[in-house]
Protein backbone atom coordinates (compact mmCIF):
# COMPACT_ATOMS: atom_id res chain seq x y z
CA UNK A 1 0.00 0.00 0.00
CA UNK A 2 1.75 3.41 -1.32
CA UNK A 3 0.89 6.63 1.00
CA UNK A 4 2.05 10.02 1.00
CA UNK A 5 3.49 10.98 3.87
CA UNK A 6 3.50 15.36 4.27
CA UNK A 7 5.96 16.19 6.49
CA UNK A 8 5.29 19.75 8.14
CA UNK A 9 6.85 21.95 9.92
CA UNK A 10 5.87 24.15 12.33
CA UNK A 11 5.83 27.44 10.52
CA UNK A 12 6.93 30.11 13.47
CA UNK A 13 10.40 27.68 13.24
CA UNK A 14 10.50 27.54 9.78
CA UNK A 15 10.71 31.31 9.43
CA UNK A 16 13.24 31.36 12.28
CA UNK A 17 15.52 29.14 10.11
CA UNK A 18 15.66 31.37 7.38
CA UNK A 19 17.46 33.89 9.61
CA UNK A 20 19.92 31.67 10.28
CA UNK A 21 22.61 32.28 8.59
CA UNK A 22 24.61 29.44 6.66
CA UNK A 23 26.87 28.13 9.06
CA UNK A 24 24.36 28.02 11.33
CA UNK A 25 21.68 26.24 9.13
CA UNK A 26 24.46 23.91 8.65
CA UNK A 27 24.90 22.74 12.10
CA UNK A 28 21.12 22.68 12.68
CA UNK A 29 20.75 20.09 9.98
CA UNK A 30 24.53 18.28 10.95
CA UNK A 31 22.25 18.01 14.43
CA UNK A 32 19.26 16.32 12.47
CA UNK A 33 21.53 13.67 10.83
CA UNK A 34 21.61 11.05 13.10
CA UNK A 35 17.82 11.23 13.32
CA UNK A 36 17.49 10.83 9.90
CA UNK A 37 19.93 8.52 9.57
CA UNK A 38 18.13 6.05 12.08
CA UNK A 39 14.72 6.39 9.70
CA UNK A 40 16.78 5.65 6.63
CA UNK A 41 18.35 2.56 8.03
CA UNK A 42 14.93 1.45 10.06
CA UNK A 43 13.10 1.76 6.26
CA UNK A 44 15.90 -0.57 5.11
CA UNK A 45 15.41 -3.25 8.13
CA UNK A 46 11.76 -3.00 7.40
CA UNK A 47 12.10 -3.53 3.78
CA UNK A 48 10.43 -0.20 3.17
CA UNK A 49 10.17 1.61 -0.44
CA UNK A 50 10.61 4.87 -0.36
CA UNK A 51 11.05 8.22 -2.34
CA UNK A 52 11.32 11.84 -0.81
CA UNK A 53 11.97 15.11 -1.21
CA UNK A 54 12.44 17.95 0.81
CA UNK A 55 10.75 21.59 -0.75
CA UNK A 56 12.62 25.20 -1.15
CA UNK A 57 11.24 28.25 1.21
CA UNK A 58 7.69 28.62 1.15
CA UNK A 59 8.15 32.11 0.89
CA UNK A 60 8.96 31.03 -3.03
CA UNK A 61 6.10 29.09 -3.58
CA UNK A 62 3.29 29.99 -6.59
CA UNK A 63 -0.07 29.13 -6.81
CA UNK A 64 -1.45 29.16 -10.28
CA UNK A 65 -5.05 28.94 -10.74
CA UNK A 66 -6.35 29.38 -14.85
CA UNK A 67 -9.76 31.52 -14.60
CA UNK A 68 -11.68 32.56 -17.92
CA UNK A 69 -8.78 31.14 -20.20
CA UNK A 70 -6.58 33.73 -18.08
CA UNK A 71 -3.62 32.39 -15.66
CA UNK A 72 -3.46 34.10 -12.16
CA UNK A 73 -0.13 33.59 -10.20
CA UNK A 74 0.42 34.49 -6.49
CA UNK A 75 2.84 34.30 -4.26
CA UNK A 76 2.77 30.84 -1.90
CA UNK A 77 2.17 29.30 -0.11
CA UNK A 78 -1.45 27.84 -1.23
CA UNK A 79 -2.84 27.52 2.57
CA UNK A 80 -1.38 30.25 5.37
CA UNK A 81 -1.55 27.70 8.54
CA UNK A 82 0.26 27.10 11.84
CA UNK A 83 2.36 23.92 9.92
CA UNK A 84 3.73 24.05 6.99
CA UNK A 85 4.61 21.31 3.92
CA UNK A 86 8.38 20.92 4.15
CA UNK A 87 9.12 17.98 2.54
CA UNK A 88 7.28 14.43 1.84
CA UNK A 89 8.09 10.82 1.79
CA UNK A 90 6.04 8.31 -0.82
CA UNK A 91 6.71 4.99 1.33
CA UNK A 92 5.40 1.96 0.16
CA UNK A 93 4.10 0.39 3.68
CA UNK A 94 2.24 -3.00 4.56
CA UNK A 95 -0.22 -0.91 6.21
CA UNK A 96 -1.40 1.97 7.94
CA UNK A 97 0.36 1.00 11.19
CA UNK A 98 3.48 0.61 9.55
CA UNK A 99 2.91 4.45 8.23
CA UNK A 100 2.25 5.87 11.54
CA UNK A 101 5.09 4.06 12.78
CA UNK A 102 7.37 5.70 10.29
CA UNK A 103 5.88 8.87 10.63
CA UNK A 104 6.89 8.31 14.44
CA UNK A 105 10.37 8.61 13.17
CA UNK A 106 10.11 11.60 11.31
CA UNK A 107 12.57 14.07 13.22
CA UNK A 108 10.48 17.51 12.75
CA UNK A 109 7.17 15.19 13.91
CA UNK A 110 8.26 16.41 17.67
CA UNK A 111 7.58 19.60 16.39
CA UNK A 112 5.19 19.48 13.53
CA UNK A 113 3.11 16.95 12.12
CA UNK A 114 2.71 13.93 9.31
CA UNK A 115 0.13 13.79 7.83
CA UNK A 116 -0.20 10.20 6.42
CA UNK A 117 -2.25 10.06 2.88
CA UNK A 118 -3.31 6.80 0.98
CA UNK A 119 -3.01 6.95 -3.00
CA UNK A 120 -5.33 5.76 -5.31
CA UNK A 121 -5.00 2.77 -7.21
CA UNK A 122 -5.99 2.88 -10.48
CA UNK B 1 15.10 21.70 -10.63
CA UNK B 2 12.44 19.48 -9.67
CA UNK B 3 9.88 20.85 -8.50
CA UNK B 4 6.68 19.43 -6.97
CA UNK B 5 3.26 20.61 -8.44
CA UNK B 6 0.58 20.19 -5.36
CA UNK B 7 -2.49 20.09 -6.74
CA UNK B 8 -5.79 21.49 -4.52
CA UNK B 9 -9.18 21.55 -5.30
CA UNK B 10 -12.83 21.36 -3.65
CA UNK B 11 -13.54 18.16 -2.38
CA UNK B 12 -16.71 17.95 -2.43
CA UNK B 13 -16.36 18.40 -6.01
CA UNK B 14 -14.24 15.73 -6.85
CA UNK B 15 -16.17 13.29 -5.18
CA UNK B 16 -19.90 14.38 -6.85
CA UNK B 17 -18.00 14.02 -10.45
CA UNK B 18 -19.63 11.28 -12.33
CA UNK B 19 -17.84 8.10 -14.01
CA UNK B 20 -17.96 9.61 -16.90
CA UNK B 21 -16.45 12.73 -15.58
CA UNK B 22 -14.08 11.38 -13.34
CA UNK B 23 -13.49 9.34 -16.55
CA UNK B 24 -12.34 12.47 -18.39
CA UNK B 25 -10.44 13.75 -15.78
CA UNK B 26 -8.45 10.83 -15.41
CA UNK B 27 -8.08 11.59 -19.46
CA UNK B 28 -7.03 14.64 -19.05
CA UNK B 29 -3.85 13.74 -16.44
CA UNK B 30 -2.64 11.02 -19.03
CA UNK B 31 -2.67 13.46 -21.71
CA UNK B 32 -1.25 15.96 -19.64
CA UNK B 33 1.85 13.66 -18.86
CA UNK B 34 2.35 12.30 -22.32
CA UNK B 35 2.47 16.19 -23.39
CA UNK B 36 4.66 16.97 -20.32
CA UNK B 37 6.86 13.89 -21.53
CA UNK B 38 10.01 13.68 -19.62
CA UNK B 39 9.31 16.59 -17.57
CA UNK B 40 7.07 14.97 -15.54
CA UNK B 41 9.24 12.58 -12.85
CA UNK B 42 6.04 11.47 -10.54
CA UNK B 43 3.18 11.57 -9.13
CA UNK B 44 0.27 10.71 -7.47
CA UNK B 45 -3.46 11.12 -6.52
CA UNK B 46 -4.40 11.00 -3.14
CA UNK B 47 -7.42 9.28 -1.58
CA UNK B 48 -10.31 11.61 -0.21
CA UNK B 49 -9.06 13.63 3.15
CA UNK B 50 -11.12 11.85 5.19
CA UNK B 51 -8.48 8.64 5.25
CA UNK B 52 -5.70 10.68 6.32
CA UNK B 53 -4.46 9.86 9.62
CA UNK B 54 -2.16 12.77 11.09
CA UNK B 55 0.72 11.86 14.03
CA UNK B 56 2.08 14.48 15.98
CA UNK B 57 4.95 13.32 18.93
CA UNK B 58 4.41 15.88 22.23
CA UNK B 59 6.56 15.31 25.64
CA UNK B 60 6.89 12.15 24.11
CA UNK B 61 3.44 11.40 24.03
CA UNK B 62 2.32 9.94 20.42
CA UNK B 63 -0.99 11.60 19.27
CA UNK B 64 -2.59 10.18 16.37
CA UNK B 65 -5.69 11.99 14.78
CA UNK B 66 -8.06 11.26 11.90
CA UNK B 67 -8.32 13.88 9.05
CA UNK B 68 -5.62 15.88 7.38
CA UNK B 69 -3.95 18.04 9.65
CA UNK B 70 -5.68 21.66 8.17
CA UNK B 71 -9.41 21.73 7.42
CA UNK B 72 -9.82 23.92 4.61
CA UNK B 73 -12.43 23.68 1.92
CA UNK B 74 -9.79 23.22 -0.71
CA UNK B 75 -7.56 20.00 -0.04
CA UNK B 76 -4.47 18.29 -1.70
CA UNK B 77 -5.96 15.75 -4.03
CA UNK B 78 -2.57 14.81 -5.46
CA UNK B 79 0.71 15.93 -6.91
CA UNK B 80 2.92 15.72 -9.51
CA UNK B 81 6.79 15.60 -9.61
CA UNK B 82 8.45 17.71 -12.42
CA UNK B 83 11.92 18.30 -13.49
CA UNK B 84 11.69 21.84 -15.09
CA UNK B 85 14.23 24.62 -15.94
CA UNK B 86 13.05 27.27 -13.38
CA UNK B 87 9.20 28.05 -11.69
CA UNK B 88 8.62 29.74 -14.75
CA UNK B 89 8.28 26.99 -16.63
CA UNK B 90 6.74 24.87 -14.26
CA UNK B 91 3.59 27.45 -13.67
CA UNK B 92 3.34 27.15 -17.39
CA UNK B 93 3.32 23.56 -17.87
CA UNK B 94 0.50 23.55 -14.26
CA UNK B 95 -1.61 25.95 -15.94
CA UNK B 96 -2.46 23.07 -18.56
CA UNK B 97 -4.12 21.25 -15.74
CA UNK B 98 -7.54 20.96 -15.74
CA UNK B 99 -7.76 21.90 -11.52
CA UNK B 100 -6.25 25.02 -12.35
CA UNK B 101 -9.37 26.32 -14.03
CA UNK B 102 -11.05 24.95 -11.05
CA UNK B 103 -8.90 24.71 -7.95
CA UNK B 104 -5.40 25.76 -7.46
CA UNK B 105 -1.89 24.67 -8.37
CA UNK B 106 0.96 25.33 -5.64
CA UNK B 107 4.46 25.03 -7.35
CA UNK B 108 7.43 24.84 -4.87
CA UNK B 109 10.92 24.32 -5.96
CA UNK B 110 12.45 21.20 -3.88
CA UNK B 111 15.67 22.55 -1.32
CA UNK B 112 19.23 22.35 -3.12
CA UNK B 113 22.16 22.52 -0.50
CA UNK B 114 24.24 25.52 -1.55
CA UNK B 115 27.71 24.68 -2.00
Amino acid sequence: MKYLLLLNNDADEARSWRALSKDETRKVREQEIPRWNSLMSWMAEQGIEATGLELENPARARVVRVRDGQTVVTDGPFAETKEILGGYFLADCKDLDQAIELAQRVPLVDTGSVEIRPLVTH
Amino acid sequence: MKVVALIYGDEAGWEALSDEEAKALDAKHRAFQESAGSKVLGGAELAPTRTATTVRIRDDQTLVSDGPFAETKEVLGGFYLLDCKDLDEATELVAELQEATTGAVEVRAAYEEES
